[in-house]
């Protein structure tokens, strides 16, 4: 029981990471139905930018108290990399918008690889070891270790998806966002800025993926220039998995991943892993292509 | 004839890619020998996630190549160090190796992770150029029985063999291994796991599975070893990866001690697991800080690079003061002659104790110890048990 109790932990803690990188690429599906391969690169960038943060200034913010600390290491890098989107949206996608669906999706492995390489180039190639700025107290309930950090990444990361949910259901930019969905043409004609609205769309997904980098560099405390690539990849199944497009799917979808892979992890082996993983991504694009949560699209004529 | 201004910027791109293209071209090109200078080649990982550990190599290298060169050369040219990334991938490995021999290298030092060196020898073996790898220690290396390979450092089935006799001193009843799937890491593993076999029959191995280098959650694999409660856990891969498994290993409180293979002899590794180093036991070659005969080495390249060396400089060092020694017996730059000289080196005087090869080109009377970490250094461990 202690076993499976702990597995359970583990696993809600990997499917965090995952749910909140799958966020990002299921808006972006869903508002301009691409597949923003980029993403996962974001999530890279914003881990770098909380550790330059934190070692710049000499490593001075590092002996801030905490309260002040992590809020700081958390919206810096988040709205830096907020930013690098908009900026993304602008330079590489905004001119294919009309374009045939494979030039964008062309543009964003070439963007990934650019991320990537850039990164290589500022930070080096090999990987840096991240300040710690989390408690890194443990409770042991029983035969069930937990961090401090577990217990916290956990209500943060439904804590966000729930602010996301609510912001595009019941407020009038979410509807807008909602109407740019369903149709470019019509929404544009009713007023609603297209434009700024797809913006806002790259500009929350790049924030939650810098958020989940910097809490993967003070959880794991090891980052380097390809950390995004897998989990990438990952998030990218997971939202298939919970349905793109569609919001509480991308976090049902990384949970269930994460789960998936543990305890597959856990009673079969490890050595395995990622194929566990990726034979579920085929598997829903055999079965159901919809994924858990998603409605039947109509393909337009 | 319309010229629109889209299409001049399409004709633009692809001029400049042409040009690009071209300028590029140099690079991959032949680069013949400096007349004059005697190219010696290095190879190790110089990115990716060891690169630290390649990068402490080239240092020491560089070292050697500079004593001779300040002392005037070798046959009156002075020596050039030709340095290529392999990446610990046999791909890029194999790369490098046929870089270095159309640049014309007389003999190569290098080679960091087994998985790239092996593929790599090959390519060596066929120019006929010597290599001496100071870091490589997969036995499948130099059973492959090209005469113009060597190794400066010892052998898993010696480590394993070591750390089986270990195991048993600390007075374990159950082991898991854990490795990495990689060459070096699937071989110490299993040759850790023969030996225990053979020797200590009554020593129950309990797991043996890999886990996905890179994937920094290792939280499932641990607590699955933390239900079986071995007395003994040794992880055979590399630092990047060691360090996080240690740290997990002790924040899921699983019982027993951690150990782990010579490639976690890394500064990088005390960085990753934080406060819990300490209870790491490493199994390694003779790291310098160690060995007496070493520490004016360790003098000069703390001086050179404000940091102290790494685990496989010294043994680098040594590969590279052999090589060199042979091209000065040998008198000459031919490759056959500069093999023929390293095979006869008998008792050099090596920073890391005395050098002679076997028929195979190892290192004869290689001893592993154990280091463990107090105070942010590599200490040797005593085995108080």
């Amino acid at each position: 029981m202690d076993t499976f109790l702990q597995q359970l932990v583990n696993g809600l803690t990997v499917g965090s990471f995952y749910a909140l990188v799958a966020l990002g690429y299921t808006m972006v599906y869903g508002v301009i139905r691409l597949i923003n391969f980029a993403h996962g690169d974001l999530y890279m960038v914003g881990a770098f930018a909380g550790f330059t943060l934190l070692s710049s200034f000499g490593g001075a913010l590092q002996h801030l108290s905490g309260v002040l600390l992590i809020p700081i290491a958390f919206i810096v890098p988040m709205a830096t990399v907020g930013i690098l989107g908009i900026v993304i949206e602008r330079l590489a996608y905004r001119p294919l918008r009309h374009a045939p669906r494979l030039s964008p999706l062309i543009t964003a492995v070439a963007l990934s690889l650019a991320l990537e390489e850039g990164a290589k180039l500022i930070w080096g190639a090999s990987f840096q070891v991240f300040p710690s700025i989390l408690p890194t107290t443990i409770w042991h309930l029983g035969g069930v270790a937990i961090s401090a950090m577990q217990v916290l990444i956990l209500p943060v990361t439904v804590g966000l998806m729930l602010v996301l949910y609510l912001f595009v259901g019941r407020t009038m930019l979410g509807k807008a966002m909602r109407a740019v969905a369903i149709d470019q043409d019509a929404a544009q004609l009713m007023g609603i800025d297209v434009n700024s609205l797809i913006s806002l769309t790259f500009f929350i997904g790049a924030m939650l993926a810098a958020a989940a980098g910097v809490m993967s560099g003070a959880f794991y405390s090891e980052i380097d220039f390809n950390m995004g690539f897998l989990i990438g990849l990952k998030a990218f199944t997971a939202a298939v998995l919970g349905g793109i497009g569609n919001i509480p799917g991308a976090m049902l979808g990384g949970y269930v991943l994460g789960l998936l892979e543990t305890f597959a992890t856990g009673y079969i082996s490890a050595a395995w892993k990622d194929v566990f993983a990726f034979s579920i991504l085929i598997l829903v694009l055999v079965v159901r292509p919809t994924g858990i949560l998603g409605e039947r699209v109509v393909e337009k004529v | 004839m319309t010229v629109t201004s889209t299409s001049i910027g399409r004709s633009l791109l692809a001029a400049m890619c042409v040009v690009l293209t071209i300028a590029g071209a140099p690079a991959a090109m032949a680069r013949p020998a400096r007349a004059g200078t005697i190219t010696i080649g290095f190879y190790g990982p110089l990115s990716g996630s060891s690169a630290a550990a390649g990068q402490d190599m080239l240092n020491a290298m560089k070292l050697a190549v500079n004593r001779v060169n300040k002392a005037g050369g070798l046959l009156g040219k002075q020596i050039q160090l030709d340095a290529q990334d392999d990446q610990c991938t046999a791909q890029v490995a194999v790369q490098a190796a046929q870089k270095l021999v159309i640049d014309g290298a007389v003999g190569v030092v290098g080679g960091y992770c087994s998985g790239a060196a092996i593929p790599a020898s090959t390519i060596y073996h066929r120019a006929g150029l010597a290599m001496i790898t100071p870091a490589a220690t997969n036995p499948k290396l130099t059973a492959q029985g090209f005469n113009d390979l060597f190794r400066t450092i010892g052998r898993d089935d010696e480590q394993g063999l070591f750390v089986s006799g270990v195991i048993n001193k600390l007075h374990a009843k159950t082991v898991a291994l854990i490795h990495d799937n990689t060459v070096y890491g699937k071989g110490l593993a299993t040759q850790t796991q023969l030996s225990l076999t053979k020797k200590y029959p009554n020593i129950k191995i309990a797991f043996f599975d890999a886990i996905v280098s890179g994937s920094k959650d290792f939280t499932s694999i641990l607590t699955r070893i933390r239900d079986l409660k071995p007395d003994v856990t040794y992880f055979t891969g590399y630092y990047a990866d060691g360090g996080l498994l240690l740290r997990q290993f002790e924040q899921l409180g699983v019982s027993g001690q951690f150990m782990a293979g010579d490639s976690n002899n890394d500064p990088t590794f005390i960085k990753l697991a934080g406060k819990y180093a300490e209870k790491a036991l490493i199994s390694t070659a003779p790291i310098p800080q160690l060995v007496p005969s070493a520490a004016p080495f360790v003098k000069e390249y703390t001086a050179a690079y404000h940091a102290g060396p790494g685990a496989y400089s010294a043994y680098t060092y040594d590969a590279a003061s052999v090589l060199l020694g042979a091209i000065k017996t040998a008198g000459s730059t031919t490759p056959t002659a500069i093999v023929t000289a390293v095979a006869a080196t008998k008792n050099f005087p090596g920073i890391t104790g005395p050098i002679t090869f076997n028929a195979v080109g190892d290192r004869v009377q290689i001893q592993y110890t154990l280091v463990t970490v107090r105070n942010g250094q590599f200490v040797a461990a005593r085995m108080s048990m």
